[in-house]
């Protein structure tokens, strides 16, 4: 990899250098096709990304002597246009360019630029663009497609969906090569680096450890969590909230093979009710005032029928065509 | 189950207490396995006794292979009849288990002269088993706890939906026998650690082979045991039992699980089974150093503890690493990989990712599915780890690792179920303890209760519940007490009633489908038809075919073809080959001449499609397709691409305004051949797709390739035969410039071949076997 990046570098130097007396000349006029592509790979010998404004745009992707393709991103980082999803989508874009960029397959057929709508925005005007961000592909003959225009609402924005988009435009197979992400093993040393000494600085009173409600409490914590769905929830990533048809905000979801973040948590608590009911009832056998256990049980009572009939209707609202309820419809 | 306890806690007659105890535990039992036998039913009495769905019709053949031919011929079975033309070892991919226990059965059946047909013993085999379930999970709660929450559990696994879903009658798999040998397994494995007895331990080894040889979830007692014996080492609970059992259990599992063919020499290589022994050498370890602390001084003794420990851990940890990097240990496989890293399997195996068994589960599912039991077993972990001692470790860790497991795969649910009910027991053995107590000493509650002037809005507060019991509480002053405690229990009671109609009611709304018959009911006078369509064109095949012909169709029903047609398949439900898999996705998403170069190199004879479009099925394979893109897509990217076959904007749509690489492609072809000229309803358009409400995009057109041989009654199962080379490649002739050779036409005369009349046109009707019978070639 080294060699052949040195190599493009001599390469280029060379060819610079010998051809800065002609360049010079035709600089005012327009330049020639071999002048832009090596001007472009020169410019990617820096940087994986070639950053255009209006001007550079104009000249290397619109107009005509072009035996190359180019990946735009068209983008608004700036934080004062407030694009959430600008700066994850660079960021996946960044990886692709730098993946193809220190890969074997990479040419002077392809090139991955970005304009930003601070720079460029007569671009955008130009191409009648009023989000962002956008991926377009301007293939080297010929006029831009409909599918030159990346769906992301389809695909997303991951730098795998992107590359395979590519792939299929420009017939370039690019291999992502992730920069290994430490934070998640950073993470799990520092969580045990903490615990470690927690544990060595009380190394003399380990009484807690012992302590049965903490792990009782943890473990039951752990099973609400389960069966609430988290795991559904983490992998696939319902939105928080619906809007609802009638421009309210529905917090169920209305089908059994969906649901939303909000209606796991309010499951997770009414289960945690009833158990806190059954516990409570539990418990009021063995007290010794019976006042208070009195109590407790009536309070357990409640909370298991009433708690567990909500449970109860929140299902029967998701399952159509269920026939039971309980207290509530 | 309240009489138990009421009568298990009655002091009075010593004598006749026992007996009368352990009656009422044999006559529970005894409901629960009638109960659970009779709840498991609906399928065999609204249809018949059949098979279901695919992967029991596979159990199904082999075992009546095995009954036809005996036992050995079975273990060398070589059936050329799948994955053609690479064929299957079938004695060395199965878990025999479950053929083997049918077996028996008719083996002892036979010798006492009770002739049963094999098909009915496998039918019953899982109601069956669900009784031996219940009765090893009240073996193992009372273990774990006492007789009364063994009676709950057992009376709860008997009708709970989540196992009851993979146990209906029919369904022949080996989920149903392996549940009550993983039961019975840990119901052995606890009672050697309690008693630290090698005879214990051995069974337990025993029953963990039956496990083995009945489903590849053995692997979940194999880790789950030893992180038992783990968690107990760190607890300090180490003691000579569980020395004794672990390593017992540990040795002879070991050996006996390798005597399975499919099994082989895994549990020695790879990464799955390493914590097995990993523990086993810590085990020994730890009993070394245990018994070197009584003999040497305290000094010695912390420094070997340092030294010696420190190199054996590092030795062992740079031993399996150098193992697993030089290809000896095999590493995670990708089933169980995704179990960790949960977006695994999406990204790299689709075939996985497309089992909809595979996915990760909602909160629905799992109140479908356990009910009242779901926010109930919590409770009983709250206790088990509120009173623990070694047992109680192992289900409070069979908890929460079966509900982690249950969360990120539907499939998994099954392995949840059995230690949710033994919580859930656990739970409401404990609460009604409390409440059916009071006939012991019922003077002394109401003295105390009597006198509590808050009592009466408390009262109130719960009254609102049971206005009746309500109103006689203020009426009687002096049974205050017994109130709440009646009150408590009928409402417990009425949840438990509640469970148990809910468990009927998805028994037999939602797992009762034998999915090779269907019914449904008319709108209007509530009449049941039946649409037997799979069975009548699996018959076809076995009629009208030659006995060798070879039929592609998606891996889903290979496993019927092969069982109730007997003809042979490219690929089928034991996705083991994905690269053939992803041949025949090819085929199906390729144009026709493109598919017919592909199924002319797979010697295809049939093509089998089915389609719903016209009673609105959605099961079908047009409904499937993106999953054959996809998986053809993993393996040739070159040739097949997912997104020429949405719309521009993303949509995946049959009508005009569909992507031509859709409209054009086998599958849709085959499954839309002629339907544009149907018209299903006389007001709606020809070519009304019911399934995905939209009239079709490409109605003209015709098959060069292939030829439609039959379609079922309601066109769910689609039958087409591959032309051969030379009856295609003839000069296309109009009809008015064929010539029938006269002399032909004379000997040959039928009503049917008339002058004029294409001789090989395929003459389909509906729901009979076609006359195109008599081939050309």
């Amino acid at each position: 990899m080294k060699l052949l990046y040195s190599l493009v570098l001599a390469v280029t130097a060379f060819l610079v250098l010998t051809g800065d007396a002609d360049g010079q000349k035709r600089q005012s006029g327009g330049s020639t096709l071999g002048d832009k592509v090596q001007q472009l790979v020169d410019w990617n010998a820096k940087k994986p990304i070639l950053r255009f404004n209006g001007h550079k745009f104009k000249e290397y992707v619109k107009s005509a002597p072009r035996n190359y393709s180019v990946i735009v991103m068209f983008t608004a980082l700036q934080p004062a246009r407030q694009c959430v999803i600008c700066r994850p989508a660079s960021d996946e874009y960044t990886i692709l360019a730098n993946s193809y960029r220190y890969s074997s397959s990479y040419t002077n057929r392809l090139f991955f630029a970005m304009v930003d709508f601070d720079e460029g925005s007569d671009v955008f005007q130009s191409l009648r663009l009023n989000t962002a961000p956008v991926f377009m592909h301007f293939p080297a003959k010929g006029k831009a497609k409909s599918g030159d225009t990346m769906d992301i609402q389809r695909v997303g924005i991951s730098a795998e969906a992107i590359a395979k988009w590519v792939q299929e435009r420009t017939d370039i197979q690019i291999r992502i090569f992730r920069p290994p992400n430490y934070s998640g093993t950073v993470a799990v040393i520092m969580l045990v680096a903490f615990v470690g000494g927690f544990l060595y600085l009380k190394r003399n009173n380990l009484e807690f450890l012992q302590n049965k409600q903490l792990w009782g409490l943890l473990a039951v914590l752990f099973t609400f969590a389960m069966v609430s769905g988290q795991m559904w929830n983490h992998i696939r990533s319902p939105p928080f909230v619906h809007k609802a048809q009638n421009g309210g905000i529905s917090y169920f979801h209305g089908s059994s093979q969906g649901q939303l973040v909000f209606e796991t948590y309010i499951v997770m608590v009414l289960n945690g009710l009833v158990v806190v009911g059954m516990i409570l009832l539990t418990e009021s056998g063995s007290q010794s005032d019976m006042r208070k256990g009195k109590l407790m049980a009536i309070v357990g009572l409640v909370f298991v029928v009433v708690f567990f009939s909500l449970l109860l209707s929140a299902f029967r609202a998701k399952a159509h065509g269920y026939p039971y309820s309980f207290l509530f419809k | 189950m309240t009489e138990t306890l009421i009568k298990s806690k009655n002091p009075n007659r010593v004598t006749s207490h026992a007996g009368i105890s352990s009656l009422i535990v044999f006559s529970v039992l005894l409901m629960c396995w009638i109960a659970g036998f009779a709840s498991r039913l609906f399928a065999v009495i609204r249809f018949e006794s059949i098979i279901h769905e695919f992967d029991p019709w596979f159990n199904y053949r082999a075992t009546a292979y095995m009954v036809q031919h005996g036992f050995y011929k079975f273990l060398n079975w070589f059936d050329e009849r799948a994955w053609y033309p690479l064929g299957r070892i079938v004695g060395g991919t199965v878990y025999p288990g479950l053929m083997i226990t049918s077996g028996g059965i008719h083996w002892l059946l036979h010798l006492l002269h009770i002739p049963v047909h094999i098909r009915d013993i496998c039918v019953f085999l899982a109601p069956i088993f669900s009784g031996l379930t219940a009765i090893s999970t009240y073996l193992l709660t009372k273990e774990l706890w006492n007789t009364g929450a063994g009676l709950f559990a057992a009376s709860f696994i008997a009708i709970v939906p989540g196992y009851i879903s993979r146990s209906v009658a029919g369904s022949y798999d080996n989920e149903g026998i392996a549940i009550f040998a993983l039961q019975f397994t840990y119901y052995l494995w606890v009672k050697s650690v309690k008693t630290g007895s090698i005879f214990w331990a051995a069974s337990a080894a025993l029953s963990y082979f039956y496990m083995v040889s009945a489903w590849g979830g053995y692997v979940f007692i194999i880790n789950l045991i030893p992180l038992h014996v783990f968690v107990l080492l760190i607890m300090n609970r180490y003691s000579h039992r569980l020395f004794t059992s672990y390593t017992t259990f540990y040795i002879l599992g070991l050996i006996c699980s390798m005597q399975i063919p499919f099994v082989g020499f895994q549990p020695i290589r790879t990464s799955e089974h390493m914590a097995a022994s990993g523990v086993f050498a810590l085990l020994v370890a730890v009993g070394a150093l245990k018994h070197l602390q009584t003999v040497l001084t305290k000094q010695e003794f912390k420094r070997l503890f340092i030294f010696g420990g420190l190199a054996a851990a590092a030795v062992v940890f740079l031993t399996v690493v150098g193992l697993t990097m030089a290809g000896v240990i095999a590493p995670w496989s990708g089933r169980f990989y995704s179990l960790w890293d949960t977006g695994y399997a999406k990204i790299h195996i689709p075939i996985i990712a497309s089992v909809s068994e595979h996915q990760p589960t909602t909160w629905f599912s799992f109140f479908f599915d356990l009910h009242i039991l779901v926010c109930t077993f919590p409770v009983g972990l709250w206790y088990a780890i509120k009173k623990i001692n070694d047992e109680r470790v192992f289900v409070v860790l069979y908890a929460i690792s079966a509900v982690y497991f249950a969360g990120v795969m539907v499939r998994l649910m099954l392995t949840l179920t059995p230690v949710v009910c033994i919580l859930a027991g656990v739970g409401f053995s404990g609460l009604l303890e409390v409440f059916l107590k009071e006939d012991q000493q019922p003077v002394n509650k109401e003295e105390t209760e009597n006198e509590e002037p808050t009592e009466k809005k408390l009262y109130d507060k719960a009254g609102k519940i049971k206005p009746r019991k309500h109103d006689s509480n203020k009426s009687e002053n002096k049974g205050l007490g017994s109130n709440v405690k009646s009150m408590v229990v009928i409402a417990i009671m009425m949840i438990l009633m509640m469970f148990a109609v809910h468990c009927t009611w998805v028994t037999s709304n939602a797992y009762s489908s034998p999915s090779i018959v269907l019914a449904f009911y008319n709108q209007g006078d509530g009449t049941r038809n039946i649409l037997d369509d799979f069975r009548e064109a699996y018959y076809w095949l076995s009629q009208n075919t030659n006995d060798d012909a070879r039929v592609m169709s998606w891996w889903d029903y290979g496993y019927q073809i092969a069982g109730m047609a007997n003809r042979t398949t490219l690929v089928d439900n034991n996705t083991w080959n994905n690269s053939h898999i992803a041949l025949v996705g090819k085929a199906m998403s390729s144009p026709e001449e493109k598919a017919y170069e592909i199924m002319t190199s797979l010697d295809v004879d049939y093509v089998l499609v089915i389609f719903g479009g016209v009673i609105g099925y959605s099961g079908d394979d047009i409904n499937k397709f993106l999953w054959m893109v996809r998986i053809a897509e993993g393996e040739h990217p070159k040739d097949i691409r997912e997104s020429d076959f949405f719309t521009e904007r993303g949509e995946f749509r049959v009508d005009n305004e569909g992507a031509p690489a859709l409209l054009n492609c086998l599958m849709y072809k085959l499954s839309y051949y002629r339907f544009g000229d149907l018209k299903l309803d006389y007001r709606g358009p020809a070519g009304y797709d019911r399934t995905r409400n939209a009239v079709i995009g490409n109605k003209d057109f015709d098959l060069t390739y292939l030829e439609e041989a039959y379609t079922s009654e309601h066109w769910l199962v689609r039958i087409y035969r591959v032309k051969k080379p030379h009856e295609f490649n003839r000069p296309a002739l109009k009809t008015d410039e064929r010539v029938v050779s006269a002399s032909e036409y004379i000997t040959k005369k039928t009503s049917k071949r008339r002058k004029g009349v294409i001789k090989n046109r395929p003459t389909v009707i509906k729901g009979k076997r076609t006359a195109t019978k008599e081939k050309t070639n």
